[in-house]
């Protein structure tokens, strides 16, 4: 059963406000689809250490130095910018 | 083989043999975008400008007397979760509303190397996130079938611009079913390819180990073309593998003896004309010299709880990028940087993406990880060993790509459990990053499009292909259904 107070955790822990008039049907919305992945828990399999497709490990290549992206270029799309580095608020 | 119809071989043969100018043929596409895409709304972003320089390059080429590349001049669509240097890409999601790549997909450089004509970019459920196209914060695609009716999703605005004919094709991304769903719902042809073949460097993720770029078009001819050009070794993504063989090469090879699988749990719950079209579909198969197998998969009713548990807890992971600080939408008034933070991304995702944030980050919480991450992960695998056991008893699985044909406007939010069940048929595919190719089969007593899925083992994309290519030359002729009858083609 899927809690108030559990979807405001996952909220915070993701970086989400919910507006209150929103939490109930959230709420409902979440049960219903914990429950729908909690059928998965009355599986009964082999253990099968399931890593990645196709089996890949340590996809090396060489370290070859090569020219980045232009400074500029990177920062056009950020909202604020200052001197060649992102902005942000300072902490407060 | 005459039967067969391949729109992008007739255009590129009109655009050498002078019969029209690249300029004509983007010009006409533009117009036909102009009128179609205010029912359709397959276009999110149109590119006129970049159109019409790349036709200008190609009928310069022409009048040289070169010979054109496959895909040189064909109009195209990208949708738009494919980074596209200098040209807006969206995910249709207000958070990257403005953002302008400056580098380009893997996908679209090949696609630039041999001067393919970008239309524009399409229509798709916010992030890839839904089976209608209607998460969306454009609005929905519709069905060129019949506009009342969704294009599907989340590749809709793709499946709808080819099957509108406002592109000759397009590349669409699937993670659950998101190219071969709507390819399905709109009539044509959607190749999910094995994960691995082709580069994901500038898709914008969703789900890193399922997500797949793939083609969308009218043949199955047609989609072995736009494979072979984008299934290509990347080294700017380490589970890029490439292509085992040319695919349009390995066409109109016979089929007599070819062993079609097909899986009796594919079909629970499979009813009315879908049914019929399926049972026609087989003996087809049968009539072409194929040997059907009865086989099971009884894993496969984990497939669902399985793929929305670990995609949604990679979209939770891979979403926590957006933070309003390097790109994309920012809220103007905020205290400090995490109400500035919560609050972007508050305003920025839409319900279906935070839904799906939330339920990934409950699946990865302490306390419940090793009951659903864990578990699903290890299902996964599970999976994946079925469908091994399964193809060493035939080389193609047969089954529907979607139990239902396309639904009416509207009809997705309601309930996301009930949404998620229309993916049951495409999601084994993606948990075992199996190659499968949806081609249409007929229609419904409504005259609505039904698709037929035909999955291959590993790298085996020449396999479906061959398989899709030899049902479309007995069924179709110069794109039409031969025959008709009771609305399932013959």
């Amino acid at each position: 059963m899927v809690t108030r107070e559990d979807v405001l955790q996952m909220a915070r822990l993701s970086k989400l406000y919910i507006k209150e008039e929103e939490l109930d049907a959230l709420t409902k919305d979440m049960d219903k689809i914990i429950a729908f992945a909690e059928t998965i828990s009355a599986a009964q399999c082999e253990q099968t250490n399931f890593d990645n497709i196709n089996n890949l490990s340590n996809v090396l290549r060489e370290d070859v130095v090569v020219p980045s992206y232009d400074r500029e270029e990177i920062l056009k799309n950020a909202e604020s910018q200052d001197e060649g580095y992102f902005l942000v608020k300072r902490r407060s | 083989m005459e039967t067969n119809f391949s729109k992008i071989k007739a255009t590129s043969k009109l655009l050498s043999s002078k019969q029209m100018s690249c300029e004509e043929l983007t010009k006409q596409y533009l117009a036909s975008i102009e009128k179609e895409n205010k029912v359709l709304n397959a276009y999110v972003k149109v590119t006129e400008e970049q159109a019409l320089a790349t036709a200008k390059k190609v009928d310069e080429k022409i009048m040289r007397g070169e010979s054109l590349l496959p895909l040189e001049g064909i109009p195209m669509s990208l949708k738009d979760n494919i980074s596209t240097k200098d040209i807006e890409t969206t995910c249709c999601s207000k958070i990257l509303q403005g953002y302008t790549p400056i580098y380009n997909a893997t996908v679209w450089d090949l696609l630039q190397n041999q001067n393919a004509v970008l239309l524009g970019k399409t229509n798709m459920d916010e992030f890839a996130m839904g089976s209608s196209s209607e998460t969306s914060c454009f609005g929905g695609s519709f069905n060129p079938h019949n506009p009342n009716h969704v294009a599907g999703g989340s590749s809709g605005g793709a499946a709808s611009s080819v099957s509108g004919n406002i592109a000759v094709f397009g590349l669409g991304s699937d993670t659950g079913g998101s190219i071969r769903q709507p390819a399905s719902f709109c009539g044509v042809v959607g190749l999910k390819p094995t994960y691995g073949t082709v580069s994901r460097y500038g898709l914008i993720a969703y789900a890193s180990s399922f997500d797949q770029i793939g083609p969308i078009t009218t043949s199955v001819e047609d989609a072995a073309l736009v494979f072979d050009a984008i299934a290509q070794h990347d080294p700017m993504d380490s589970t890029s593998q490439g292509k085992k063989e040319s695919a349009a090469a390995s066409l109109s090879k016979e089929i007599k003896g070819m062993k079609i699988g097909i899986v009796k749990e594919y079909f629970e719950g499979i009813d009315g004309d879908v049914r019929t079209a399926m049972e026609k579909s087989i003996e087809t198969y049968r009539q072409l010299g194929a040997e059907i197998v009865e086989c099971s998969i009884p894993e496969i009713k984990y497939g669902l709880p399985v793929y929305y548990i670990l995609a949604c807890a990679e979209a939770s992971s891979n979403l926590g990028r957006y933070d309003g600080i390097r790109y994309g939408y920012k809220v103007p008034h905020y205290e400090d940087i995490n109400e500035m933070i919560c609050k972007t991304r508050s305003e920025g995702f839409g319900a279906e993406v935070k839904h799906r944030i939330l339920l990934g980050t409950y699946v990865l919480s302490a306390g419940y990880y090793d009951a659903y991450y864990k578990k699903a992960q290890n299902l996964r695998g599970v999976i994946v060993n079925a469908f091994k056991r399964v193809f060493e008893a035939c080389d193609v699985i047969l089954a529907p790509t979607v139990p239902m044909t396309s639904f009416e406007r509207g009809q997705t939010q309601k309930d996301a459990v009930q949404t998620y069940q229309t993916d049951i048929c495409t999601v084994p595919v993606n948990i075992a990053g199996l190659p499968a190719v949806s081609v249409p089969c007929g229609f419904d007593s409504k005259g609505l499009p039904i698709g037929l899925q035909l999955i291959g083992n590993n790298f085996c994309e020449s396999t479906i292909l061959n398989a899709a290519y030899q049902f479309e030359a007995a069924t179709r002729e110069n794109g039409a259904f031969k025959a008709v009858e009771m609305g399932v083609a013959l």
